[in-house]
């Protein structure tokens, strides 16, 4: 594991936890933006430069999305766990992985991509349960699946180029979704909270003009 | 290369069917044209050349030509009914960008990547589906479908990176890992399609989605995450199955749950759309049987089946949006009796419940049935083989209320009799006082060429008001051509019993042609 590996890991962890513990969501878009490119480079061997440069790209691109959802956004509350918590739990998790050897299942990539993994797992998964706000549910999901990406590589080994390829789609796919997401939830709510959850029926059914009862 | 021109063609497609969805006439003009090129594209994909990138590839197949034909092709009659009813300006760029994602899915032979595809495709389906017009109800339903989404790719991702890792790596597998990874990929299964407990997601999805869109979001893609889930796990997990008994067993007891208590649900929902999301849910139970076995002939059944789940369900909806269009409702206590006022429908209905059912010999009769006695056994066979006939029942009941005393709302909707406008019909009863005779004379004594003028202005002056005098009729025509795809299929044309035993790369979907 060399001090490269490490660092690009740590940048993930960073970047995973300002991404879902920081207030100003223009701050927390560009900590995704941290986590979402470095992603690519916590592989051991590297992944050829056109799938690492796709990568870097479609993660920037992903985050970029959230970046202006965001810019668009009311004031909202601020995160059920802080930043100085968040930044905790990822050094706690990324630690863990960095010392991970004594596990028994048998790895083929890097202790570092098993630490960033982690780190990013456990900073999402907390607000993936909790939060009520689109924005940061979406910014959650994009690092629980940078986490994941992570987790794979870390078992598997270094992805396929076609598997870095799906990745960099998913990633910039569901950025544009949340992007979606918190638009409409302005739209029609003026904040960016999910609405409560009232089970109702459908509409009555529409009529085309002219049809006859 | 068929599927990249494919996924290229319906990508395209997607998007200019979004861009138009803001303009009615031209929407409804640019949305269809996108499907029937998507459907075109489609009917090319085949066995042919694969893209290779590393060591992986993008491969046809002809199951994958079944997949995206009869998804396009049962989306397009479903789009149809729903534009008779009224206009729904998202379901189009639904229905491809959806279809585009399974294509890639299906089509790359490398497990994570095609996990990957699902998600892009469940993703950009709900999103294009839900995220516009934009309502309270639609933000609840897209963030449960985002979560969903993302918490199976996890899932999924970590699993497929397990397995390999441990059977690749030249140390024996630790059956605990395995273990977890079965359980893992139970669970991805039984949420994709909503086996129960985690039934919710596709009563509330039946309730906020244009109807038009429903046929891709609750069918063809829990279908499309199956196949790649099913075609996976024996391959990865066969090896390990005889030590996997306690997993197994809890798989088929969830399995045996989701099937009983799926089918207690659809026979007792009021709603139509209900009684449909829980037909879905209840076969569930018969994707799960077809997981717990991990045996590639199980497999193999399931990718027939799955084809004839999602076709029927797909015509299922079709019928559902035409009935609460005819009705106004689709509640069945407020349309008892429906059966008088919409025999067709009731044709239709009859079609898919044959379709969904059907008996000894027919091709979905003998896959279902494979898929149940390779998972179970002696009373637990009896149990599953009794919920899996829970859709028909279901399917029965609404029969049955069809049958009934005509409610008040049924004896004041308009009849599925073809109707003519105002002019016509002074027409024709002109010709019945006057006889066929005496109208012919007044007509024959124009010139011909005058006559053809005025016959053309009738008909365009009359195209209009005749097609909306005529949409429950026409909807009922194309809920029967629905219905009787979906016969076709549950018969096994088009071939499908060979594409489901297919092998080869690409046609096995990933890590079996790995």
């Amino acid at each position: 594991m060399t001090p490269f590996l490490v660092a690009a890991g740590a940048l993930v962890a960073i970047g995973a936890a300002v991404a879902t513990g920081a207030r100003d969501a223009r701050i927390a878009s560009l900590g995704l933006a941290g986590a979402l490119a470095a992603t690519p480079f916590v592989a051991d061997p590297l992944p050829e430069p056109p799938s690492l440069a796709f990568g870097v790209i479609a993660g920037i691109l992903a985050a970029f999305l959230v970046f202006v959802a965001a810019r668009r956004t009311p004031d909202r509350p601020g995160p059920s766990l802080g930043l100085p918590a968040s930044l905790g739990a990822a050094a706690a998790c990324f630690a863990v992985g960095i010392g991970a050897t004594a596990v028994t299942l048998p790895r083929l990539g890097p202790d570092a991509a098993l630490a960033a993994g982690l780190a990013a797992v456990a900073v999402a998964v907390g607000p993936l349960a909790v939060t009520r706000d689109v924005l940061r549910l979406g910014s959650s999901l994009l690092v629980l699946v940078c986490g994941a990406l992570l987790l794979l590589g870390a078992l598997a080994g270094t992805p396929e180029p076609l598997t870095g390829m799906a990745s960099g789609i998913v990633l910039v796919v569901l950025a544009a979704g949340v992007a979606a997401l918190t638009g409409a939830a302005v739209v029609a709510t003026g904040g960016t909270a999910i609405p409560d959850d009232v089970p109702a029926g459908r509409a009555p059914a529409a009529r085309a003009g002219g049809e006859p009862r | 290369m068929s599927v990249l021109a494919f996924v290229a063609v319906a990508t395209a497609a997607a998007a200019l069917a979004t861009l138009a969805r803001d303009a009615r006439h031209l929407g409804t003009l640019v949305g269809f044209g996108a499907v029937v090129a998507a459907f075109v594209a489609a009917l090319f994909v085949h066995p042919d050349s694969p893209l290779r990138i590393g060591t992986g590839a993008l491969a046809g197949s002809d199951h994958l030509r079944l997949v995206l034909t009869l998804c396009l092709a049962g989306g397009l009659l479903v789009l149809l009914v729903a534009r008779l009813a009224t206009w729904q300006p998202s379901a189009p760029g639904a229905l491809l960008g959806g279809a585009a994602g399974i294509g890639l899915a299906l089509g790359l032979t490398d497990a994570p990547a095609a996990l990957l595809g699902a998600a892009a495709a469940t993703i950009a389906a709900s999103v294009l589906a839900l995220g516009s017009p934009a309502a309270p109800s639609r933000i609840r339903a897209l963030a449960r479908e985002l979560r969903g989404a993302a918490t199976s790719l996890v899932v999924g991702l970590v699993a497929a990176g397990i397995v390999p890792a441990a059977s690749s790596g030249g140390v024996p597998a630790e059956p605990a890992a395995a273990a977890l990874v079965l359980v893992g990929v139970g669970l991805v299964v039984a949420h994709r399609f909503g086996a129960i407990p985690l039934h919710a997601r596709a009563s509330r999805l039946a309730d906020v989605a244009p109807s038009g869109a429903l046929p891709i979001l609750a069918a063809w893609l829990p279908a499309a995450w199956g196949l790649v889930i099913l075609g996976w796990a024996p391959a990865a997990l066969g090896a390990y199955a005889p030590g996997l008994g306690l997993e197994r067993g809890l798989i088929v007891a969830l399995a045996l749950l989701t099937l009983l208590l799926g089918a207690v649900a659809a026979f007792v929902q009021d709603e139509v759309e209900h009684v449909v999301a829980y037909t879905i849910v209840a076969d569930a139970g018969i994707a799960l049987l077809a997981l717990a076995a991990l045996d590639p002939g199980a497999r193999d059944a399931a990718r027939g089946w799955l084809l004839v789940f999602a076709t029927t369900r797909t015509a299922l909806i079709g019928w559902t949006i035409a009935f609460r269009a005819a009705f106004g409702t689709g509640r069945l206590r407020e349309t008892s009796g429906w059966l008088r006022r919409a025999p067709a429908l009731g044709v239709a209905l009859v079609g898919i419940l044959v379709a969904a059912v059907g008996w000894p010999g027919l091709e979905v009769w003998d896959l279902r049935l494979a898929i149940l006695q390779s998972a179970t056994a002696g009373p637990a066979l009896l149990l599953a083989y009794a919920g899996s006939l829970g859709t028909g029942l279901a399917i029965c009941r609404m029969l049955a209320v069809g049958g009934g005393r005509p409610s008040a709302t049924v004896a004041g909707s308009a009849g599925e009799l073809p109707r003519l406008p105002a002019r016509r019909e002074a027409m024709g009863a002109a010709i019945v006082a006057g006889g066929p005779a005496s109208a012919i004379a007044s007509e024959g004594a124009r010139p011909l060429a005058q006559r053809l003028r005025v016959l053309a202005a009738a008909v365009g002056h009359d195209a209009r008001p005749t097609l909306d005098l005529n949409r429950v009729p026409l909807r009922a025509f194309v809920v029967i051509m629905l219905a009787g795809l979906a016969v076709l299929v549950a018969a096994g044309a088009f071939g499908i019993d060979a594409a489901a035993r297919e092998t080869g790369l690409g046609a096995l979907s990933p890590l079996v042609a790995g």
